[in-house]
Order: C-alpha cells, then sequence, then structure tokens
C-alpha cells in the first residue's frame, strides 16, 4: 500500500477507534481481546482497504471487519450459539391503558444494574444495542453493518430492550 | 389514528426511525411509553459509552505494517522456517537456526525496526552508545540492495546490530556481533532460508533472507568496499 493511501485509510478510521474499541470491548467482555481484536481489524482495514468502495460507508465497513474477526475468533465462537436468537414470534403487544409497572423504572435502576443486564444479553443483542443506542446509527445503517435485514434489526432491539426490562424489574424486587 | 401504539411503533419513534402519530398528542399512556423509551436509550448510551481506546491501541495500530509483498511472503516463509528450525532444534541447538527464528520473528512483527530509514547517516550514529562497537553502514545507494532501518537484538545474552535490508520484495536480517561475543559455533544452518556468515574488522557478520545465496555474497561485498 502506498503512503497515500495508508494515509487516507488512516484519516477515516483512525477517529473510529474508540468506537471500534468499545464494540470490540462489548464483543469480548475483556479489555485485551478487545484490544487485540481491534488491531487485528486495523490490520485487515489496511490490507483489504483497496476494496473499500471510496465515497461508501467506513464506519459499517470497519464495523464489519471487527465484527467478522470476532466471530472466528475462539470467544466470537463460544458466544454466538448455533441456534439464532431470531427464531423467536415478533412482538406486537400494545401499550396498555393503564400505566404498567415496568414505565419509568429505569429512572430508579442504578448503571451497575443496568450494565449486568447489558453484559447478560446474548451477543446478538448486546451488538444491536451498542450500535443502536451508543452509537446512534439507524435501522438500515446496523442491518448493513451485520448483514441482517431491518426487520431483524427491529425485533432485536425489541427482545434486547425488553430483556433488560425484565432483568432491572427482577432485581428490583 | 385512537388505537394505542404497539411496542415496535414506540421503539420506532424513540429511535427516530418514525414521526409520532397525532394520537401521541392526545395519550398520556403513548406519550409516557415514548418518554421511557428515550429514558432507556439514554441510560444504555451512557453505560454502553464509558470506554475509550487506551493510548497503547493507538499506536499498536498506527505501528501496522505496510501491506506489501514483502511481508506476506515473510508470513508464508514463516510457517516452514519455524517448523524446521523446530526440527532442528530437536536434534541440536544451532546459532543459525536460532537467528533465522529471530530474522522470521522481527519480519512478522508490528515494528521490526526501532530506527526507520533508508539514510546510514541516520542509522550508523543511531547505534553509537546502543552497542559497544561501531557499526559499519555504507552507502547501498549503487547496489542493488537498500537499507530499511535498524535494532540493537540480544543473542544468548550477547548484544548485537540488527540491520533490515531489502533487495526488491525480500528481506534481508545483517546481525553483526563483536567477534568475541558472536556465535563461536554456527551449527546447522535453517533449510528454508540462505545464510552468509564473514568475519571483518573484528565483527561478525550473519547474513539471513530468502534469497539465493548470491545475494548474501553481493551484499557482503557491499560492506566489504566500506
Amino acid at each position: 500500500m502506498e503512503d497515500r493511501e495508508r494515509a487516507s485509510f488512516e484519516e477515516l478510521a483512525l477517529p473510529l477507534l474508540d468506537s471500534l474499541y468499545r464494540y470490540a470491548q462489548w464483543l469480548t467482555r475483556d479489555r485485551t481481546e478487545a484490544e487485540d481484536l481491534v488491531q487485528e481489524a486495523y490490520l485487515k482495514g489496511i490490507r483489504g482497504f483497496e476494496s473499500f468502495v471510496a465515497g461508501s460507508n467506513i464506519r459499517a465497513w470497519m464495523f464489519r471487519i471487527v465484527r467478522n474477526t470476532f466471530l472466528t475468533s475462539r470467544t466470537g465462537l463460544r458466544a454466538v450459539p448455533p441456534l439464532s436468537v431470531d427464531e423467536q414470534p415478533e412482538l406486537v403487544d400494545q401499550i396498555a391503558d393503564e400505566a404498567t409497572p415496568e414505565s419509568h423504572f429505569l429512572q430508579r435502576a442504578n448503571a451497575q444494574a443496568l450494565r449486568r443486564a447489558i453484559e447478560e444479553l446474548p451477543v446478538e443483542f448486546r451488538e444491536v444495542l451498542l450500535l443502536c443506542d451508543a452509537e446512534g446509527m439507524s435501522y438500515k445503517e446496523i442491518a448493513e453493518t451485520l448483514s441482517i435485514p431491518m426487520g431483524t434489526v427491529t425485533s432485536r432491539l425489541l427482545r434486547a430492550r425488553q430483556k433488560i426490562r425484565k432483568a432491572l424489574a427482577h432485581e428490583e424486587r | 389514528m385512537n388505537q394505542h401504539l404497539t411496542i415496535e411503533d414506540v421503539q420506532r419513534i424513540a429511535d427516530g426511525e418514525s414521526q409520532p402519530a397525532d394520537h401521541v398528542r392526545d395519550c398520556v399512556q403513548c406519550a409516557n411509553a415514548i418518554l421511557d423509551a428515550l429514558q432507556m436509550k439514554r441510560a444504555v448510551r451512557d453505560v454502553m459509552r464509558t470506554e475509550r481506546a487506551p493510548a497503547s491501541l493507538l499506536r499498536r495500530v498506527r505501528r501496522q505494517p505496510p501491506a506489501t509483498s514483502w511481508f506476506a511472503a515473510a508470513a508464508a516463509i514463516a510457517a516452514i522456517v519455524i517448523g524446521s528450525a523446530m526440527l532442528f532444534r530437536q536434534q541440536s541447538p544451532s546459532a543459525l537456526v536460532e537467528l533465522a527464528d529471530m530474522h522470521v520473528t522481527l519480519l512478522a512483527s508490528a515494528n521490526p525496526v526501532d530506527v526507520l530509514s533508508t539514510d546510514r547517516h541516520t542509522v550508523k550514529p543511531w547505534f553509537e552508545g546502543r552497542v559497544p562497537f561501531a557499526v559499519p553502514v555504507p552507502e547501498l545507494a549503487s547496489t542493488p540492495f537498500r537499507l530499511i532501518g535498524g535494532r540493537v537484538v540480544y543473542w544468548r545474552g550477547n548484544q548485537a546490530a540488527y540491520m533490515l535490508i531489502g533487495k526488491n520484495a525480500h528481506r534481508i536480517s545483517l546481525f553483526v556481533f563483536r567477534e568475541d561475543f558472536g556465535p563461536k559455533r554456527l551449527g546447522a544452518a535453517p533449510a528454508a532460508v540462505s545464510t552468509l556468515t564473514w568475519q571483518r574488522g573484528g565483527l561478525t557478520f550473519i547474513a539471513i533472507g530468502d534469497v539465493a545465496e548470491a545475494d548474501l555474497v553481493e551484499l557482503r561485498d557491499a560492506f566489504a568496499e566500506y
């Protein structure tokens, strides 16, 4: 790779370092592994930069590299169950007329309990939550990053949040 | 629309994927549900965005080797060299095999040299004070070789000056020892790389690379003229 190309890769990809590290950390839940994962992803990024289409979404591209690298790692193979988490009925519940006991409980939930609840989520739910809430990605960008349909993004987010609410409600009791 | 929103509707609105329907203006329950979803998003963001990449990671990422063919070539021969090196080691430890191991390890490293310069006037003074002898660094401009950089290495507790030298896509490691501290017996040569050893001016030079032996002879001559 020429210096000029490397410089343009770094210009685009280095600002994503914090985000990619956080993503790697939430995938692996281990700082050392996360650092190795991100380093490997950048190396792959540099090597594959020629295949990156200028003007397309570098963020989705780099997140995808981190994810694919994770999935083929030992931790990744252990973390992702062979059965899809998406094989669940869709949630179409309507808002009830009376206020539910769960509403506004997040105001009372402490950050540690929330962290625990997120950590306990299956990795597919954890990552979709991070991309949406922490990274502010649109459903379309998440779908592109994770190579899943938009409908799956919606249902994974619903289920992730439902699980968190349940975990926090359980903790309160 | 007078029907309450579904949980999915609430989520899409909180995530900025759809606009609130008129119904929300008149419905406390649905408005509360959206507020609740927004609060949850904020709480999740605060928990998930706490960490920043450590400075050491930025340094590691910046030091990634470029995707040149020599790197791939080095990686490809690494398995062969390490395999053959292990085979040799089972029989008898060989200085050449150990140095060939070091050659492969350094090439595979993200940071094979500590001083990265093609300029002999940079590399030669860099060694001063770092190794207990003057390191000859010839001008290679008129040769097929080019200097890439240098570092200090240790072999069995002895300091050596290490120079990484390129020839086209190939890389040659040149270890320079003070003669009395260098290997006394070289032992068996590794199978997958060429090696050449010579002595000059009280120093022992050991060149190792995935090149033809004639190339190493040419390199030796370049150093001899210095």
